[in-house]
């Protein structure tokens, strides 16, 4: 395993100059200059002339990158353009926040997901099914910055039982900490939960049809033990990967949920950074966002490993 | 106004008291005056967020809300625009009006304790002169920058220059700030100011200041402010009604109708010194004719195009300036009249179905002005083709003349010379259209360097007559400030300017 896990470690790195490349390719063929950006209304061609000069963007784009690789590599992103502090620092701040939230959406979807799942695949086709089914459909179609607007109108406003929004640290006040997180968390975990609803249902049925589950029922084993160990167990395999796959686009902020409620995440850091070119920032967060892909898929694949031992990596 | 009349009564209570702590503890439970009987922290919701702190540096809305607060300028304009008074206390021109003598108000001390002089102002100014500073221009006609003694400080200049007091003191973008600022500390997430609050945290959620009890102009009434970033309009209005916060600039237009029958919610509305315009590429056929450019500003209706952008929450104006502002002027030779509009396109030789690109950036209020002025021209027989930038972009095509027409707006102007000059003279900074008109030149010219004030103004009004008539700009309106606070809220007010000043705000029981 060990071998494995070094083995798709230098895989990542690889994938990660990939990437690196290809987002500073795109970033700089976007129109939009970021020192005109910055500049805005007082623009003047010396001054303009000057900050390009320092900036070092009118250097090649080759140079440039290499330039930035260098100082990636000893951990130095470089400077935000537009607010002069350094990249690590401003991803740092606002980490905390998206982690947070990310991982209590998650909690939320699962929470919604395994019961809804399970239960619509035990009694396929009756009134629970059709039920789990319109409500996971619902949960996909209803924009989330609309259902997060109608928490904040209903139980901030009306019922006055939650903060409209903001974000405290959990160091700082942890009751305050989950109070905040409350409405941010159920709205991103019931669409992500609506769409892992269906997996769990789905492979949760087609692990009841297995001839392993069909013996051990034959076996008079108890039906709660059966889809305990021989059911859910199966069907467990899907439910990682795609979960995985929900909680990386977590991790890499959502932009709109954070408008809404507040929350200082990466999303709404990266979209600025898109905005005003802020090339360093966006550079770093894409960074992270791809590192964060990269170590989930890896804990997947190795959680694949534990769920299922005839899965072997050498 | 009872509000504030009776917390006014209370002011004089506590000091009444003098030295006299409450200890023989017979005041009745309820009735207990605390030791401060304003105080709080009010909570603000401001509806973006700030880039940085550095005063010399951002351009950001957002950080001048903040920093507002807590530095302070030589001088300040009221609300009306007119230059008052605060670091320095009193000022001296020679009658060449070429230097400038102030002297600096005493026993100012800044946030850190440290003393307030001359050298800070000299320290402060050379740097909004220097490379990395955001407001150099507004110092270009400023040759040196001398303190001979500890509370006076000689400006002394190339050409004369009346707006000199919106140049140093317009907003807080020409804050003071102690002497080594730069070196000693992070100006972009720290401050040390001589402002009625200490900051003492800046962060992706927020920023929180305290009171400074030392503030030559008396401490402030709240113990502190908390600003939050609150970008969705909804949620603001919610966390205001709930009195999760107190304030908020997050009032859509749209909303002003519903919020101003609501009890839970009292709504500020001001005129502003904003303005939006519309500018056609002179540099290109066929508005590089000044009857075709006339023909499209007969063409506008400037009142749909209030409606569409404002829901009415703005004052249509032909020329820049606000009627309110001493420098204002009535002016408005163009009514709606599509057939004019149609006579004058024809004159330029502008056939039917001429195109007409307007550059506008995406969510703003221009796209929606875009989209009525494209359904006004129609009638006037020109195709106007709406095209969405975002900022970026539209900022490059701008710079590089890319164009047929943008629509844009200017903010925070105090002075005509703001308003005028360098959009409008012929090598002007901000001259994106291309306009030259050599009389309106020399009519800018010699108004920036009049002294007396009414004989300016008399050249500043001759020259917007020129640029209105050459449409140059075709201004279009004045957006209002609109705010909204907790009922009960008191000694705010909602300013032209869009400074946001919370020192004197009394918070609701």
């Amino acid at each position: 395993v060990t071998r494995y896990v070094v083995r798709r470690l230098a895989q990542s790195a690889a994938v990660l100059a990939g990437v690196s490349i290809l987002v500073f390719a795109v970033i700089h063929l976007v129109p939009g200059d970021p020192i005109r950006v910055a500049l805005g209304t007082r623009f003047d061609q010396a001054t303009y002339d000057a900050l390009l000069e320092r900036s070092g963007l009118d250097q090649p784009l080759v140079t440039q990158y290499f330039s930035w690789l260098g100082s990636a590599v000893r951990g130095d992103l470089g400077v935000s353009f537009r607010t002069g502090q350094p990249v690590t620092e401003v991803i740092l701040e606002r980490l905390p926040a998206t982690a947070s939230l990310a991982v209590a959406a998650i909690l939320v979807a699962l929470l919604i997901a395994v019961p809804l799942g399970t239960v619509s695949a035990l009694r396929p086709r009756t009134v629970v099914d059709w039920f789990a089914t319109v409500a996971s459909q619902a949960g996909i179609s209803v924009p989330d910055f609309w259902m997060g607007i109608m928490f904040i109108l209903i139980f901030a406003g009306t019922l006055g039982w939650l903060p409209t929004g903001g974000y405290v640290g959990l160091t700082d006040d942890p009751v305050e900490w989950a109070r905040r997180l409350i409405m941010p968390a159920v709205t991103i975990g019931v669409v992500s939960g609506s769409i892992m609803t269906r997996f769990v249902r789905s492979s949760v049925l087609e692990a009841l049809g297995q001839e392993h589950v069909q013996a051990a029922r034959a076996k008079g084993m108890r039906a709660r033990d059966v889809l305990t160990w021989h059911v859910l167990r199966n069907a467990l395999i899907p439910l990682v990967t795609v979960g995985g796959i929900q909680l990386a686009y977590l991790l890499s902020g959502v932009v709109v949920i954070e408008i809404v409620f507040r929350w200082p995440g990466l999303g709404q850091l990266a979209l600025q950074a898109v905005q005003q070119r802020d090339y360093p920032v966006l550079q770093g967060a894409v960074l992270l966002f791809a590192v964060v892909f990269l170590v989930v898929n890896l804990v997947v694949d190795l959680l694949y490993a534990r769920l299922d031992p005839r899965i072997a990596y050498t | 106004m009872a509000v504030a009349a009776a917390s006014t009564a209370l002011v004089l209570a506590a000091c009444g008291g003098g030295e006299g702590v409450d200890v023989d503890g017979d005041a009745e439970p309820g009735t207990e005056a605390p030791e401060s009987p304003e105080g709080g922290t009010l909570i603000a919701g401001i509806s973006s967020q700030p880039d940085q702190l550095d005063p010399h540096v951002t351009t950001a809305y957002a950080s001048f809300q903040i920093l507002e607060n807590v530095y302070d300028t030589l001088v300040a304009p009221d609300p009306e625009g007119t230059f008052e008074p605060s670091l320095a206390e009193s000022w001296q021109t020679s009658d060449d009006g070429l230097t400038w003598t102030f002297t600096l108000r005493e026993g100012v001390t800044f946030h850190d304790g440290s003393e307030f002089d001359s050298a800070d102002v000299v320290y402060s100014l050379e740097r909004m002169t220097g490379e990395e500073s955001s407001v150099a221009w507004r110092f270009a006609t400023v040759e040196s920058i001398d303190a001979p003694d500890e509370r006076t400080v000689e400006i002394t200049l190339t050409d004369p220059t009346p707006n000199l007091l919106d140049n140093i003191g317009g907003y807080k973008g020409m804050s003071i700030l102690p002497e080594g600022a730069a070196e000693d500390l992070d100006l972009t997430t720290e401050a040390n100011g001589t402002g009625p609050f200490t900051l003492d945290s800046f962060s992706a959620s927020g920023a929180t200041l305290s009171a400074f009890a030392d503030h030559w102009a008396g401490a402030p009434t709240v113990d502190g402010v908390e600003f939050q970033f609150t970008t969705e309009s909804a949620a603001a209005l919610t966390a205001l009604r709930t009195g999760e916060i107190h304030w908020t600039d997050n009032v859509p237009p749209q909303d002003v109708q519903n919020l101003e029958g609501d009890q839970d919610v009292e709504v500020g509305i001001a005129p502003s010194i904003d303005y939006w315009y519309l500018a056609l590429n002179q540099a290109q056929e066929p508005w590089d004719d000044v009857d075709a450019r006339r023909g499209v500003a007969f063409g506008l209706d400037r009142e749909s195009i209030t409606e569409a952008t404002q829901f009415g929450a703005a004052t249509v104006n032909q020329t820049a300036i606000p009627a309110d502002s001493f420098w204002g002027h009535d002016y408005a030779p163009y009514g709606y009249d599509p057939e004019q509009a149609r006579e004058l396109l024809d004159s330029a030789g502008v056939a039917e179905g001429q195109t007409l690109g307007i550059m506008v950036v995406t969510d703003t209020e221009g796209v929606q002005a875009a989209q009525v002025m494209q359904a006004n021209l129609a009638e006037a027989g020109i195709e106007v083709e709406i095209q969405q930038e975002e900022s970026a972009t539209w900022l490059d095509r701008q710079g590089e003349g890319d164009f047929d027409a943008f629509m844009w707006s200017w903010i925070g102007n105090l002075d005509p010379f703001g308003f005028y000059h360098a959009q409008h003279v012929c090598d002007g900074t901000f001259n994106f259209q291309g306009y030259c008109n050599e009389e309106v030149d020399a009519l800018l010219e010699q108004a920036a360097a009049e002294t007396d004030q009414d004989a300016r103004k008399a050249l500043y009004d001759q020259a917007a007559e020129m640029i209105v008539d050459d449409a140059s700009y075709i201004y279009l309106y004045n957006p209002d400030v609109v705010q909204a606070w907790v009922p009960g809220l008191s000694g705010y007010e909602v300013r032209p300017d869009r400074a946001i000043n919370f020192e004197q705000v009394v918070l609701p029981e």
